[in-house]
């Protein structure tokens, strides 16, 4: 059996982490192709939901990338999505879904290079971390 | 301790203090929520933990008592209220839902039995009024042996009691808190009509994120559920998850803003609201 390809869903801010994001294409840093993002105008309109949600359609992992605490375009979106995501990785631990599979992380239009290596990173380690047990539930 | 509070309920009525007592009434053996407007019927009024008094009201989606003040703007309502309908007040005054100044509540504690059944961690209002404080249970029996799984183990727990809804929407509807107009779990994508069970984890999870901080510990949502999904415990851990990383308890302190609303430095971020009182 081929090796185990972790399917990641980032989703991205719109005026930060996706410019981020492209910059790391532009600079043509190399990064694992496992990466899907969504673009989202804010972090803060990533419900927690939408991350439960892309767990049970089979994602391995996700990335809420939004700007850094202070940058945010809408001032504090971000604010309220650091708060959210503590309380989300919470409820995911008691439900028996590893919390390291969803991670909130600041990116600025400016760090492509932090961008490239993020995914590399938390690509390993969803490697490492095997398939997400939800995957079987899939309800289409 | 029940002709107390019907003495004092008369007191209440009689001497203009309030308009009227929402408590509860014993009619025929049959035992229902009911405003007290003619102090002669008081001698009805009854106690039970088995009926909350601070319920939402479907299909209007409304507060009781928020429905009653914005039907009658002028009245002041007393309200025979335990710990836990106390907690429910406080946090639907702080989300705009009801007026507390147009409220008087009479306080009385829960029994050490009663407290036991509810899994009550602080069967007693603030504004204790009637009966003996007893310290609720802080332990539970159910979120120590969810503490002791592994990772697997609870989501083999939760996979098996959370296939059993039947999507009755029983917790939502007693909840005294779950008074959004448009409630998510009614929504096609994280609800398919029509499908059984509801999706595992999205359905329930729904509830558990959007009452981490406004969930005051009542245990209305395991009582009403049909399967007897063990809801509480994870209400139960989050309220003390809010608390240890938020500083926040539900239904303690009218000022205090709930954590989600509030920037990283706790200022308020206000959403508009555009119904309630």
């Amino acid at each position: 059996m081929a090796e185990f390809e972790p399917k990641i869903l980032a989703f991205c801010c719109n005026w930060c982490s996706y410019a981020g994001a492209d910059l790391a294409g532009v600079s043509r840093f190399q990064y694992p192709p496992n990466i899907r993002i969504i673009r989202v105008m804010c972090s803060g309109r990533v419900e927690p939901e939408f991350v439960v949600k892309a767990l049970s359609l089979g994602a391995d992992g996700v990335l809420v990338l939004g700007c850094h605490i202070g940058d945010c375009h809408y001032i504090y979106g971000n604010h309220r999505t650091k708060k959210r995501m503590a309380i989300l990785e919470k409820i995911l631990g008691y439900l028996g879904i590893d919390p390291a599979r969803v991670r909130l992380e600041w990116i600025s239009a400016a760090e492509g290079r932090r961008f490239a290596d993020l995914v590399t990173e938390f690509t390993e380690e969803m490697r490492k971390l095997g398939p997400n047990p939800l995957k079987k539930e899939v309800i289409a | 301790m029940i002709n107390k509070v019907r003495d004092l309920a008369k007191k209440w009525l009689k001497g203009k203090e309030v308009d009227a007592v929402f408590g509860l009434k014993e009619q025929g053996g049959y035992i229902a929520p009911y405003l007290f407007t003619d102090a002669n019927e008081l001698d009805n009024l009854t106690l039970s933990t088995d009926y909350r008094l601070c319920y939402t009201c479907r299909p209007s989606k409304e507060n009781i008592l928020s429905l009653m003040q914005r039907g009658e703007p002028n009245i002041k309502i007393g309200i025979i209220a335990r710990g836990c309908e106390e907690r429910a007040l406080i946090e639907l005054a702080k989300r705009g839902q009801i007026d507390l100044n147009r409220v008087k509540i009479m306080g009385i504690a829960c029994t050490e039995q009663e407290a036991r059944e509810c899994k009550c961690e602080k069967p007693y209002p603030s504004s204790l009024v009637f009966g003996e404080r007893v310290e609720g249970t802080a332990k539970d029996d159910n979120v120590n042996a969810l503490l002791n799984k592994s990772l697997s183990e609870r989501l083999a727990f939760w996979r098996y009691e959370l296939s059993k809804c039947i999507k009755c929407y029983g917790c939502r509807n007693v909840c005294p808190m779950c008074f959004c107009k448009d409630c998510k779990m009614e929504q096609e994508i994280y609800a398919k009509t029509g499908w059984l069970p509801p999706e595992v984890p999205m359905f329930l999870f729904i509830r558990f994120y959007h009452l981490s901080d406004r969930c005051i510990g009542c245990g209305e949502c395991e009582k009403a559920c049909p399967v007897d999904i063990p809801l509480l415990t994870i209400f139960k851990l989050l309220r003390k998850d809010v608390k240890d990383l938020f500083d926040y308890e539900a239904g303690m302190d009218v000022e205090q803003e709930a954590p989600l609303l509030t920037t990283l430095d706790e200022t308020p971020m206000r959403e508009e609201v555009t119904s309630g009182v």
